[in-house]
């Protein structure tokens, strides 16, 4: 329906994953110089009441299943945005043998900002990109995440034991 | 013409220790102290009686060529505002090296590390279990003879992207020869 | 027939005062943020925010009680406003002693939000829930000094007929009973759970308190529910002090006693619980107190 669609890309609350660097340009963000509450972004403090995961910087194992944790525990529609160099492809860990390199083997990203780190104005830049992409119902990936479970469960058991934790779906 | 704080220091050291470590000084408020395996624990009792209250560190070196771990004691002085640093070493074979719990308490977050990312053996440390790297099936990883490059490209299997930068390539090139963006 | 009529009528104003709320708290962001040298949400945010709360799926449930305890608050709230007199106009239901029945009422709120949020079982909650009880007693106590001497002066405890015998403007409450006024205005800051007293929700200590756990349509009610309280709550000081005027005045005067909570709200940082319900039940109280002293005066 139009108007849920309308508010749903005009009220995405987020929550922003602060692992690595990429947390530092987050508060120029979120404050009076780049401001994007304007475009009814605000940070929320948990994942029940976000539609935004923000993953900001490389993620190790121990971290990736946080994550992995935190977006299942999201209420659907919900996207994700990774951030910088080292969740595209590894960014200057591609040879560590504990940082995972391709973030869209194990959770569904809708986009990836390019950068080592991205500037305030790249993070705007996606949030207007994805706000476009919601209007026009292509921020699909949440779906792509249900329809292929198994495949990013079985990428995800190849780095951690999922049965430890792993929250039914 | 008093003795300066490291060569008193050093005084003490060999007047008690003669026999099982061999001191040196590194440089000013600096030492440096050889010990061999079993003698760790008693050099350490000593040396917190002496004043060095404070276990700054335990670190570990592989010396891949020698066959043996070093591991160091990372020790400091606030009477003396003084530093040592406890060496001794190991077989790479069989690292194993009593625990320092008993003398420093704090040594078993560092013992926990070691035996992660060396795999030496602390006999006496109630906790030995994993801290940073969860779910971890490796060797290892800080020995020398582990090849990082070769497990995180079994591990993490970096899919092969070459197609689609050719075409980011040409994107480029476009711009370059003044075409629009496609 | 009658009934009916006025049935349908509360039904209204319930929506109406509810996308009031809705603004009332979009402006107030954005004041918020001009005050942080922001440029702000649109005014129209919250309602947004509200929709897509309604148009989420697979929100997490976690019991019966968790369920039901957004229901509770909001139908809490909206008991509450059929007491409250917006302005001239009658209230739904009108009774001599019903102050206490729409204090009593004010607690239903917070208290089904408790239940709810305890079968969470998150320990972040359950901090939140005890901060709120415990603000509660600050707070209730300090309003109830505030109203209680304009009850003895016009010798009624029915809030129609108080609002009705104050009158217009040169005979608003708040010019005799200024000590009072003042007392509700800053019991009326932590009712409203803004900073200072905003510890019960404190987003970056214990992750939004008593709402942690619900998402989608449970959250959509709870902030249907804040946005109502925004209303009654800046009501009741309006009515009691500000004096009788029909609808437009009313939605003027919260709006502005709105304004001044959220100005203040936006300077100031957080006490901790303990420093709050010792803040209240030292100056604003003393304050109240002081208040009693008009009646012997003006009298």
């Amino acid at each position: 329906m139009g108007l849920f669609k309308f508010s749903r890309s005009r009220s995405l609350w987020m929550m922003h994953f602060c692992t690595g660097c990429g947390a530092i340009e987050m508060p120029p963000t979120m404050t009076s110089r780049y401001d994007m509450e304007r475009f009814g972004i605000i940070p929320m403090a948990t994942p029940r009441q976000s539609d935004l995961l923000l993953v900001t910087g490389y993620l190790t194992v121990k971290t990736l299943k946080r994550v992995v944790r935190s977006y299942e525990q999201m209420a659907e529609p919900k996207y994700v945005i990774a951030f910088g160099s080292c969740t595209m492809r590894g960014g200057m860990y591609w040879d560590s043998y504990n940082t995972v390199k391709e973030l869209d083997l194990y959770i569904p990203v809708d986009i990836y900002i390019n950068g080592c780190m991205p500037r305030p104005e790249a993070i705007i830049d996606a949030f207007i990109k994805l706000r476009d992409m919601i209007d026009k119902g292509e921020a699909n990936a949440w779906k792509n995440y249900r329809d292929n479970l198994d495949w990013y469960k079985q990428n995800q058991a190849k780095v951690f034991d999922i049965n430890k934790w792993s929250a039914k779906i | 013409m008093s003795l300066d704080v490291e060569e008193s220091i050093k005084q003490d050291i060999d007047l008690r220790l003669k026999d099982i470590a061999k001191c040196e000084i590194q440089r000013e408020r600096r030492l440096k102290l050889y010990t061999g395996k079993d003698r760790v624990i008693p050099v350490l009792g000593f040396l917190k009686s002496y004043g060095f209250i404070h276990l700054a560190a335990i670190s570990c070196v592989d010396w891949l060529d020698d066959g043996e771990f070093e591991i160091v004691y990372n020790l400091w002085s606030y009477r003396d505002k003084a530093g040592i640093l406890v060496k001794t070493r190991i077989s790479r074979e069989n690292p194993e090296i009593d625990t320092a719990i008993p003398i420093y308490e704090i040594a078993e977050t560092y013992e926990r590390e070691i035996h992660e990312m060396f795999g030496v053996n602390f006999p006496g440390n109630p906790n030995l279990t994993s801290l940073f790297l969860e779910d971890w099936n490796g060797p290892p990883p800080m020995r020398k003879d582990f090849d990082t490059r070769k497990y995180a490209a079994e591990k993490y299997g970096m899919r092969d992207l070459t197609e689609q930068l050719k075409i980011g390539m040409d994107k480029i090139k476009g711009v370059r020869d003044g075409d629009e963006i496609l | 027939m009658a009934i009916i009529i006025k049935i349908l009528e509360y039904i209204l104003i319930a929506f109406g005062v509810a996308i009031l709320g809705l603004i009332y708290g979009g402006i107030g962001r954005k004041i918020t943020a001009r005050i942080q040298n922001r440029y702000g949400p649109p005014f129209y945010q919250n309602i947004l925010d509200v929709l897509k709360l309604f148009g989420k799926r697979n929100e997490a449930s976690h019991g019966v009680m968790f369920d039901l305890g957004p229901v509770i608050a909001l139908t809490g709230i909206l008991t509450s406003l059929m007491f409250l007199p917006l302005g001239s106009s009658t209230p739904l239901i009108s009774f001599e002693g019903d102050i206490f029945v729409l204090f009593y009422l004010l607690v239903v709120s917070p208290l089904g939000m408790a239940l709810g949020a305890g079968e969470g079982a998150n320990p972040n909650a359950t901090i939140g829930i005890a901060r709120g009880l415990t603000m509660m007693l600050g707070y209730e106590l300090v309003l109830f000094v505030s109203i209680i001497p304009l009850m003895i002066h016009y010798d009624t405890a029915s809030f129609y007929k108080l609002v009705q015998m104050q009158g217009t403007f040169p005979n608003w409450n708040f010019f005799p009973f200024f000590l009072s006024a003042f007392a509700g205005l800053i019991a009326l800051q932590g009712m409203m759970g803004l900073q200072p007293f905003d510890v019960v929700v404190a987003p970056h200590e214990i992750a939004s308190g008593p709402m942690v756990e619900y998402s989608g349509r449970f959250l959509g009610l709870l902030q249907l529910w804040h946005a109502i309280a925004v209303i009654v709550e800046t009501g009741i000081i309006a009515d009691a002090f500000l004096g009788n005027g029909g609808a437009g005045w009313f939605i003027l005067k919260t709006f502005s006693l709105f304004m001044i909570v959220i100005m203040v709200a936006a300077i100031f940082p957080r006490f901790r619980i303990g420093q709050a319900v010792k803040f209240y039940w030292k100056y604003p109280l003393i304050i109240g107190l002081l208040g009693f002293l008009v009646l012997f005066i003006w009298r």
